[in-house]
């Protein structure tokens, strides 16, 4: 069975009535490396968070495990999400905070309320953030406020946070797009090791065709919110590149 | 429709306009000591006329109004963003502005008639041969003359005087009084130049306290409004944000309860709160601080608030995908982001409170303003004049001290 | 005869400017040569001073802060205690020796095993040593004062207590953030805090029963403000235009005032010895009025020009005027230097760079800042009113004093009814505006 399965999944904003998702279908297995593409505005977006339910489906369901993650009460869904990981395009740190806090917010689902309240978590956990800390090369920078680092660290900060979730899913939303291109590999490398040695699924969206080239296993291109390709990097040809992008784009490499 | 409502609104301001102006006229009149004998209560009088005179002004208004639309934009046609022009663009000759101004008169009369049934162009401008349009953006290729050369211009203009003069004459602003008095004020300088502070440690027989007491009643009460009032606004500020609580019809009902306590409270002077308190728990500090802490909670939980409503939305989205609870959220991705803003407020609370603690004791309230008040109404200035340097001094090193705390934190 | 005034006219030009020439010369050598060269014995004395100075900062300064918060832990504790003891009010408890005593031997401990607020202020702390050590410079301490002295003769700047123990202070780096019940720091501060609560509870004579018990005194007023005296809208509402309309005028004459003024309060525009020298002047007296309070200013000119709305203008116009006049010259200050740059370029004199390279940069946030001071004015008007500026405030006072609480109620009604149309109203403009 498919770790993630996608089926007709629809999502209408009320705001502006704009269709950013029409009846997407797809399935990913487990240890896949899947890459979204599209311009922007073409719902790369709105499908990740779809799947993790920060945006609410209008309709069609998504399925976790065979679990339908689409029917789960919230609560439920919070239980859940602990084992989806996330990054940002805007890293989402908060930035008043130390990096050792940040991190530690990953494992708030696992932490009973009263106690996360009040700042407390377990040894094990913390041991474990300064692991991951470790694996993304911050150890040295635990103690220091989020809004000191560069963007590239910031990311590296929020690939920590994902990495305390223990998840099996990775969800990443153009997680190198505010990087420059050499930080955009870096942090790249980062997230395929956690996809090659822990073996966990990762969804990313990327905006650049030669990035998704490079490091995706398999691609699914939207357009306007439907699926225009899925298929692996090697079948995009010039002429679906032109269907994708449109017909005045030009592939650019990124090194 | 649109321009229906343009035609109803820049009528209804130009009206409002020259009502000003003219009554700003018969304000200045009364208000004129040659004709008009001072009377302390009556500022602001309504004038008596004999009715065929107030027909007289309310016609001589309306054509006012009539003129100015009809000659250039007026203030009201500039404000809604519309002027008159020609069947060709250009503005409108003489005849054709004449020719409007009288079959305005019509549609005056039939209270705007022609306009709901025809809104793009109702008769009277069809008969004068013009029409409104939508002023052109500033950008566009067509220069607009300067505005002293235009009717809305020079119609601010005169409000604007207008406003001046009566504002001068209503507040009796007079700078003769300010250098034949300057005797007078000679008391309060010397006051303070030779203070007394026969009181400063030794209590003054009649309130009991000496000025240090006093002092550090002021001191404490405004801390105790000032922490008290932070501890009850931190929770309070989450429920009166919109991103926080008005997620679903219940917690939009309290969102809206708590917003309107805010801004009722808020708005109430903080004396009002004060005499309230000084009958309720009886004369002295404690009431002075209740108000003080009753003011502060619906201050600072209106910045709060806003606060919360401003904080990035991105933190808070991360959060929530681990699977974090609403509590958990607004533990670790609002309450860092908001934290050092809500400290700096409540510190910038701290020094009004200070200063609000002198204010309440004229309706009983406690404090070192007891002794001000006291000493003021005895006419003792050397008194006063100690009271207010020992007040000053403490003032200046609070603001000292928390402009640099404040430094600090943000 | 005309030739000969011209010829001695040119003459006394000429002279002038070779003097002038010269002196400009001597000048400029003197200055290139200090430049260069520097004056040595002067340069080792400032030099001599700086040092000393800095040793003061670290050694002298937070010894000083700390005690001055210990002993303000003494007077709140005394404070509190004593009110809970005895039910009065004292502010020391054992006599003054003791004080000192008690002070004293804190501050030593303090200082001696961790960082104390006043070294965190400085960012500094001392060096990691054994606990013996420890005692020792706890125990020479109190000499920190002699600092003065021995600062002058140590070329290091030490302290009596370092110079006697191998305990240094250092530049404190980033430290590992402790939680706060981990450092006795951490202790002080939440007992200080909790202290001043404590004294502030007693010094308020907090007693919640009042709440209840005396409720029923307040029957009479719940019934008052639940039945305005309408009565009294009419003339609530002329008080009203007139507290309007002292804002009005107050805020229109302080900004030509403060906006002119504040060109020569902007330290960018001011370059030269003279001009410097008023903007100093303009800088200083400015914060010295603004720093009076607008409720003291509304008291002095309520005896100097009587009682009523032409003190109540006055107070706020002087405040207003200062305070504009920061805001403004900040806002100057801050501009960009590159399109004055360019205009200075072109040939223009010093007026016609402010025309075109400052005014068009500054103009937007005058409007904005003019219309947040007339948003202050509104509300201040109310409140100098209270003292004896006039308007609503005056009258208001008036009735709360009289317990006349359905009139004052009324009073109230409309200032909040004004309170939040200005608001709106201020809210709309800026939105416009942005
Ligand atoms: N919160 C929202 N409300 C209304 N429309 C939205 C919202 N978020 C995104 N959209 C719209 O949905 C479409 C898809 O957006 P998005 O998923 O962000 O695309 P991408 O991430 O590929 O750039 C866009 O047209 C966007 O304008
Ligand atoms: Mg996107």
């Amino acid at each position: 069975m498919a770790h993630v399965v996608v089926e007709n999944l629809s999502k209408i904003y009320e705001r502006g009535k704009v269709r950013a998702l029409w009846n997407v279908n797809f399935s990913v297995e487990k240890g896949e490396f899947l890459v979204l593409i599209g311009l922007s505005g073409s719902g790369k977006s709105t499908l990740l968070r779809c799947i993790n339910r920060l945006v609410e489906p209008t309709s069609g369901r998504v399925f976790l495990n065979g679990l339908e993650l689409t029917r789960l009460s919230p609560r439920a869904m919070r239980r859940v999400r602990r084992r989806i990981g996330m990054i940002f395009q805007q890293f989402n740190l908060v930035k008043r905070a130390t990096v050792l806090q940040n991190v530690l917010a990953g494992r708030l689902g696992y932490t009973s309320t009263l106690p996360s309240l009040l700042g407390w978590f377990p040894k094990r956990d913390i041991q474990r953030a300064k692991e991951c800390l470790e694996r993304v090369g911050l150890l040295d920078k635990m103690y220091v406020r989020a809004d000191q680092l560069s963007g590239g660290q910031q990311q590296r900060v929020g690939i920590a946070r994902a990495l305390m979730q223990e998840p099996e899913l990775l969800l990443a939303d153009e997680p190198v797009s505010a990087l420059d291109p050499a930080t955009s590999h870096s942090v790249m490398q980062y997230i395929e090791q956690i996809n090659k040695e822990d073996g966990v699924t990762v969804i990313a969206s990327l905006h650049f065709l030669s990035l998704a080239r490079r490091y995706g296993q398999r691609i699914l291109a939207l357009r306007a919110g439907e699926v225009v390709f899925d298929g692996p990097p090697e079948a995009i040809d010039d002429r679906k590149f032109k269907e994708i992008y449109g017909e005045e784009a030009e592939e650019v490499e990124i090194r | 429709m649109k321009l229906l409502r343009a035609r109803a609104l820049a009528f209804l301001l130009d009206l409002l306009v020259w009502a000003y102006l003219l009554y700003s006229g018969f304000t200045l009149y009364y208000l004129s000591a040659l004709w008009s004998p001072w009377r302390p209560e009556e500022k602001l009088v309504w004038p008596a006329l004999s009715p065929w005179a107030w027909a007289v002004v309310l016609v001589g208004l309306g054509e006012a109004v009539l003129l100015t639309q009809a000659f250039g934009p007026s203030l009201g046609q500039r404000l809604m963003g519309v002027h008159l022009v020609a069947e060709d663009g250009a503005p409108p000759k003489l005849a054709a502005r004449l020719a409007y101004f009288g079959f305005s008169h019509l549609a005056l009369a039939t209270l705007g008639l022609g306009s709901v049934l025809h809104p793009q162009r109702p008769w009277h401008e069809r008969w004068a041969g013009v029409r409104l349009e939508p002023l052109p953006p500033p950008s566009s290729a067509v220069r607009r003359p300067p505005w002293y050369r235009t009717a809305y211009g020079l119609t601010a203009l005169l409000v604007a005087l207008a406003t001046l003069a009566v504002g001068w004459r209503l507040t009796e602003v007079d700078l003769r009084r300010l250098v034949y008095d300057a005797s007078k004020s000679l008391r309060i300088w010397y006051g303070l130049i030779g203070p007394d502070f026969r009181y400063l440690l030794a209590p003054d027989p009649r309130i009991k306290l000496s000025l240090v007491d006093g002092l550090v009643q002021s001191l404490y009460m405004a801390l105790l409004a000032t922490v008290a009032g932070t501890v009850a606004a931190f929770p309070l500020s989450f429920l009166g944000a919109r991103n926080v609580a008005a997620r679903h019809p219940v917690g939009w009902a309290i969102y809206a309860l708590t917003r309107g306590f805010f801004n009722v409270v808020r708005s109430v002077e903080t004396v009002f709160w004060a005499a309230i308190f000084a009958i309720w728990l009886g004369w002295g500090p404690f009431a002075g601080a209740t108000a003080l802490f009753v003011h502060t909670v619906a201050a600072l939980g209106k910045l709060f608030s806003e606060q919360v409503e401003h904080i990035d939305p991105g933190p808070v989205e991360a959060v929530t995908a681990t699977g974090a609870n609403l509590l958990q959220v607004v533990r670790y991705a609002v309450v860092p982001q908001v934290l050092p803003q809500y400290l700096a407020f409540a510190i910038y609370r701290w020094d009004i409170n200070l200063r609000m603690a002198v204010v309440v004791a004229l309706v009983g309230g406690g404090g070192i303003g007891r002794h001000l008040f006291e000493y003021k109404d005895d006419l003792r200035w050397s008194l006063v004049g100690a009271v207010i340097l020992l007040f000053m001094l403490t003032v200046w090193v609070m603001d000292y001290l928390s402009g640099w705390i404040r430094e600090k934190i943000v | 005869m005309k030739r000969f005034w011209a010829k001695i006219r040119a003459g006394v030009w000429a002279g002038a400017a070779a003097l002038r020439r010269r002196a400009t010369a001597l000048w400029e050598a003197g200055r290139g040569f200090l430049r260069a060269y520097g004056w040595p014995p002067l340069r080792r004395a400032a030099e001599f001073l700086l040092a000393w100075l800095k040793a003061l900062r670290i050694r002298v300064l937070p010894p000083l802060l700390d005690l001055v918060f210990l002993g303000y832990l003494w007077l709140a504790t005394s404070i509190a205690v004593s009110f809970a003891a005895t039910g009065r009010v004292a502010y020391t408890l054992l006599s003054w020796e003791w004080f000192v005593l008690v002070v004293g031997v804190t501050g030593a401990l303090w200082s001696a095993w961790d960082q104390t607020l006043g070294l965190k202020v400085v960012r500094h702390r001392l060096s990691p040593a054994s606990p013996g050590m420890r005692l020792l410079y706890a125990l020479f301490w109190p000499l920190f004062p002699l600092t003065l002295v021995t600062a002058l003769v140590d070329r290091e700047g030490r302290s009596p207590a370092e110079w006697f123990t191998d305990l240094r202070l250092v530049e404190a780096g980033e430290a590992r953030p402790r939680r706060w019940y981990r450092s006795p720091t951490g202790w002080l501060a939440v007992l200080g805090l909790g202290v001043s609560l404590a004294a502030a509870v007693a010094v308020t004579r907090v007693d919640l029963r009042a709440f209840v018990t005396r409720f029923e005194k307040t029957l009479k007023f719940w019934r008052a403000i639940f039945s305005p005296a309408w009565d009294q809208a009419g003339l609530g509402l002329k008080l009203l235009v007139e507290t309007l309309f002292m804002a009005v005028v107050a805020t229109a004459f302080a900004v030509p005032v403060a906006a002119a003024l504040s060109f020569l309060a902007a330290r960018n525009l001011m370059r030269g010895p003279l001009p410097r020298l008023l903007y100093t002047v303009l800088r200083v007296t400015g914060s010295f009025t603004r720093s009076i309070d607008a409720i003291i200013w509304a008291i002095i000119f309520a005896v100097w020009v009587g009682t009523g709305s032409f003190a109540g203008v006055l107070a706020l116009f002087v405040h207003s005027v200062v305070d504009l006049m920061k805001l403004y010259a900040e806002q100057i200050e801050a501009i960009d230097p590159g399109p004055v740059e360019a205009i200075t370029a072109t040939g223009a004199n010093r007026l016609q760079v402010l025309r075109y390279g400052v005014i068009p940069q500054i103009i937007n946030p005058f409007i904005s800042f003019t219309l947040y001071r007339w948003d202050i004015n509104v509300r201040m008007a109310t409140v100098v009113g209270l003292v004896g500026g006039g308007g609503i405030g005056f009258r208001l006072a008036w009735y709360l004093g009289a317990y006349a609480f359905s009139e004052a109620t009324m009073l109230t009604l409309l200032i909040v009814l004004m309170v939040w149309s200005i608001d709106w109203l201020s809210a709309r403009i800026r939105e416009k505006l942005a």
